[in-house]
């Protein structure tokens, strides 16, 4: 009698054991689709944020990399003399592509003001617009890979690093395209600091597609 | 009686655990030796590995045999295994190249994440492993990673799908395989783009697994549901055919522009024909010879490499289609 009483109490000490554990540490848990999406998402943002990498990225290297730009001048200059040797010596391409970029620099006089492009003559006595600069949507990798300032085998996924030029598209349509978007009048001068992407020789040489993260007045 | 339970118990969890262990690994032996017996059959000098996420689809057939026919070009006895996309296949193949003596491992894996533990072993081990088009999250683990850049081809799709479409109207997306690395970064890169013109409407967007008669079906339900669409992207080029042939049956052809990925011979020619709008061109190939010459590289003794090679993916339309072939361009062939 006495031992089958210490059975139940033996028994009844795991089985509270047991409740008190899976209450402490449940063995599956229920959550609204949303809240686990949510969850998920913020896990992601967690891991990389490439709004506070490209905001030190720009600060501190992009903005002070001015001074590396090629010439708009002598690049247009360069590449209607020889293209190929111009690419060679002022291009930039990162991994296997026929894809390259330019880092250019330079001030224009305003010929065309369209909905997405501003058309400027750099060179005295051109007829024809020498620069395009992007005033709409920005997509693409040029800013992110023209300069040379970031590597991809410093990131652990190509996601991060596509993350990363979008984040800077998007911040050259938040904080530049409103300035270039206001001083861009025809006959007025630009100046400009931005990126170039070359994907067909035979349409992007001329005029030059030009990425700009600074544009001002002169 | 609370303790001979318990041990009952405790044997019986053993008991079942080890013949699950036991079970598992006598039978990826087996399916790995009959797998080496085959490369060794062949092999004299150093061995060289191709380990595919899968050959059930012809874009990575040619991206195993151009890895297996550069690597014998280089002088290595190359031996391919399909991991059938099944990373507990992967598991086993890793288990075998590294048991069986092999120099190096062309990579292709079936997981981003799933597929890093194997080439942690695979270094540990001393065989340096190199990815090919699929990357792993990590950047420790292979000697280099040559990656199609997925992402970006199709934000320079999308922007060719808002010059040809405009900036309003309907249209459908084809998605591939859900969970594929690959259908997400192709469908990210694209909406990057089009999401931003708010006038054009996704008006369904259905996977279709990267099958071509897949798609043929859910493209005929989604023209009787919407027939006023003006264009279809697909996730890859068997999808783009499959759609067309909806639309020609349909007799819609004419009416709804279709995008296709990867860059399929048969999709070019569609483009040259004014068929399919554009693609976007992969270079299995490309990819496959430079993995083997790094590995060729790194056992003579060379350590200075890329960890990581991005091979560009290019956008083919009807203005210059022309200059591509079957999963490359033309001349480079």
């Amino acid at each position: 009698m006495k031992s089958s009483r210490q059975r139940w109490v033996i028994r009844g000490t795991i089985a509270a054991a047991c409740v008190v554990a899976v209450w402490f540490w449940p063995l599956f848990q229920i959550v609204p689709l949303e809240q686990a999406e949510q969850e998920s998402l913020a896990a992601e943002a967690e891991s990389f944020d490439p709004a506070a990498f490209v905001e030190k990225f720009w600060n501190e290297q992009l903005i002070p990399a001015e001074s590396r730009a090629v010439d708009a001048q002598k690049l247009i200059a360069a590449i209607q003399e020889d293209h190929a040797k111009a690419r060679k010596t002022r291009g930039r391409s990162v991994g296997l592509s026929s894809t390259y970029y330019y880092f250019i620099s330079g001030t224009g006089r305003v010929t065309r003001v369209e909905r997405n492009t501003v058309a400027l003559v750099i060179r005295q006595g051109a007829d024809d617009a020498e620069v395009l600069l992007e005033s709409g949507p920005i997509f693409g990798n040029a800013v992110r890979d023209a300069t040379g300032l970031l590597d991809v085998n410093d990131y652990a996924n190509s996601q991060d690093f596509n993350r990363i030029s979008s984040e800077i598209n998007r911040r050259i349509e938040a904080q530049v395209l409103p300035t270039l978007r206001k001083v861009a009048v025809v006959g007025g001068t630009v100046r400009f600091v931005g990126c170039v992407q070359i994907t067909d020789e035979t349409t992007d040489l001329s005029p030059l597609r030009v990425v700009p993260f600074i544009a001002e007045a002169q | 009686m609370v303790r001979q339970s318990f041990l009952r118990i405790l044997t019986t969890l053993a008991c079942s655990l080890a013949i699950a262990v036991t079970g598992c690994n006598s039978r990826s032996r087996d399916h790995n030796t009959q797998e080496a017996s085959t490369g060794a059959s062949q092999s004299s000098g150093q061995k060289v590995a191709v380990v595919i996420s899968t050959l059930n689809n012809p874009w990575f057939v040619v991206l195993a045999e151009s890895a297996k026919e550069n690597a014998t070009k280089l002088g290595y006895e190359a031996t391919v295994f399909d991991s059938q996309n099944d990373p507990a296949k992967e598991t086993a193949h890793f288990d075998n190249v590294i048991a069986s003596g092999y120099s190096a491992i062309l990579f292709n894996p079936t997981d981003a994440d799933g597929s890093v533990a194997n080439v942690r072993r695979a270094k540990e081990a001393g065989v340096p492993v190199f990815c090919m088009d699929r990357e792993i999250n990590a950047t420790d683990a292979a000697v280099s990673q040559i990656l199609s850049d997925n992402y970006s081809g199709c934000v320079a799709l999308g922007q060719h799908f808002v010059k040809e479409v405009g900036e309003s109207g309907e249209y459908v997306e084809l998605l591939g395989l859900v969970g594929d690395n690959n259908t997400r970064n192709r469908s990210d890169g694209f909406h990057s783009v089009v999401d931003r013109y708010p006038d054009l409407k996704l008006v369904a967007q259905q996977s279709a697994d990267f099958d071509r008669a897949k798609a043929l079906d859910v493209m005929e339900t989604i023209l009787q549901a919407h027939p006023n669409i003006k264009a279809v992207f697909c996730g890859n080029d068997a999808m783009a055919m499959g759609a067309y042939q909806a639309l020609l049956a349909a007799g819609k052809d004419q009416q709804v522009k279709v995008f296709g990925f990867d860059g399929a011979e048969d999709v070019v020619n569609m483009i040259k024909e004014g068929k399919i709008v554009a693609t976007g061109m992969q270079f299995p190939k490309l990819m496959a010879q430079t993995a083997a010459e790094y590995a060729d590289k790194y056992l003579k003794g060379e350590r200075d490499l890329s960890r990581k090679v991005p091979v560009a993916v290019e956008l083919v339309h009807q203005g210059n289609a022309d200059k591509y072939g079957d999963t490359g361009k033309e001349d480079a062939e």
